[in-house]
């Protein structure tokens, strides 16, 4: 148990009504305990059924725990709260995407855009589903006005081109049975997939389960004074996997065991290199 | 007084770029046997890569990719490489122009007195 949990968590034992239990939530979700975060976050959401953030921190480890119908009923319920919550539009918008409402999906991501216009993966996954949209019966004209029509004042080089966000690692990948994800800091996944044999995408779970290295690496180099991570690598038994910094992300790669590392490390460079030119080009 | 994992600390220190090597228990940090340089913080690497292992262990796990093996964390700044069984973790400590491979071969080697 880290200091910051262990104060936390004293704190929170202290008084049960105090907010602690929102960062209490977020440390433990981000440590990978979902089962104690959610009850953490639940008892607190229960304690405080007002506060928006209580039922985001409940969606978001809805989430994490593959609880879809939880998480949208939750912020649905923040929006119930606090209209235009974009951490909210955000997440519902993911789940309509993941569902195929492409166009719920994008109203929802452009009024979390509008929000919050820093926000990088918002532009990005805007971006996806505009062109997703349009790629489907529109010409290349049309696309092109909409994207400059767009009302979130979304610039015309963050809006991609018509291609699909799922395929971006395609030409990489080639025919092999190897993966690229490119996940945002939220580990939702931004472009590319992970196709069981019987063609499901498992791609939001592999992201969920995984990005939580990224972050608990992140930490262990700031604190060894190490500087920025660059790359992590690691073997299991079925599978070689590997993780870089990419956009406000992460990009991961994994491939079978029988990839030799230092391809699969030639593998995610290539897929950083990809990812970064089609955020910044949208190409 | 040596352990069973002295000649094993003794034998990864010596390669080029080597700073520091330890044996750590995976789930409390706690170091079982080291051989660090001056100026290496043993117990902040053995807490903070043991968790990160620890981590790493259990996403794959979780993601349905059986248990890990050899881990690498690259930075700007240093490397850091693990590998684990039975609880404890065998962690190097090495500046970014190590050899790799080789210090992956020994560790998985040292593997055996883990077992």
């Amino acid at each position: 148990m880290t200091d910051d949990i262990r104060a936390l968590s004293d704190q929170l034992a202290a008084d049960p009504s105090s907010l602690a239990f929102l960062p209490l939530g977020e440390a433990l979700r981000r440590r990978g305990q979902l089962d104690v975060a959610w009850k953490v976050a639940t008892r607190g959401a229960e304690r405080h059924p007002q506060r928006a953030d209580a039922h985001d921190l409940v969606a978001r480890i809805a989430i994490d725990r593959g609880d879809f119908a939880r998480a949208r009923a939750e912020w649905e319920t923040v929006l119930s709260v606090a209209p235009g919550h974009a951490a909210a539009q955000k997440g519902l918008g993911f789940l309509r995407f993941q569902q195929g409402d492409l166009a719920g999906a994008a109203e929802l991501l452009g009024a979390a855009l509008a929000a919050d216009p820093d926000d990088q993966s918002l532009a990005t996954a805007l971006g996806t589903v505009r062109a997703a949209m349009l790629d489907g019966d529109r010409g290349a004209h049309e696309r092109e006005t909409a994207i400059i029509a767009a009302p979130t004042g979304l610039p015309p080089e963050a809006a991609h081109d018509a291609q699909d966000a799922r395929a971006l690692f395609d030409e990489i990948l080639a025919d092999q049975p190897q993966t690229a994800l490119l996940i945002d800091r939220d580990g939702y996944v931004v472009a590319g997939q992970y196709l069981t044999a019987d063609g499901r995408d498992l791609g939001a779970d592999l992201a969920a389960q995984l990005s939580g290295v990224s972050d608990e690496a992140a930490r262990a180099v700031k604190y060894l004074g190490l500087g920025a991570w660059k790359q992590i690598v690691f073997e299991s038994e079925a599978a070689s996997l590997a993780m870089a910094p990419g956009g406000d992300g992460v990009l991961l790669v994994a491939t079978p065991r029988s990839v030799p590392l230092g391809f699969v490390r030639r593998l995610l460079e290539r897929c950083v290199m990809r990812a970064r030119l089609w955020l910044e080009t949208g190409e | 007084m040596s352990s069973p994992f002295t000649g094993l600390l003794g034998q990864l220190i010596r390669h080029r770029g080597v700073s520091g090597c330890l044996v750590v228990g995976e789930r409390d940090g706690m170091i079982v046997e080291a051989n660090l340089q001056i100026g290496v913080n043993g117990n902040a690497f053995a807490a903070l890569s043991s968790s990160l292992y620890r981590k790493a262990r259990r996403s794959a796990l979780a993601a349905g990719f059986g248990e890990a093996g050899f881990f690498e964390l690259t930075a700007e700044a240093g490397r850091v490489c693990a590998v684990g069984r039975n609880d404890l973790v065998l962690i190097v400590i090495a500046e970014p122009t190590v050899n790799v491979g080789l210090i992956r071969v020994e560790m998985l080697k040292a593997m055996e007195l883990f077992a």
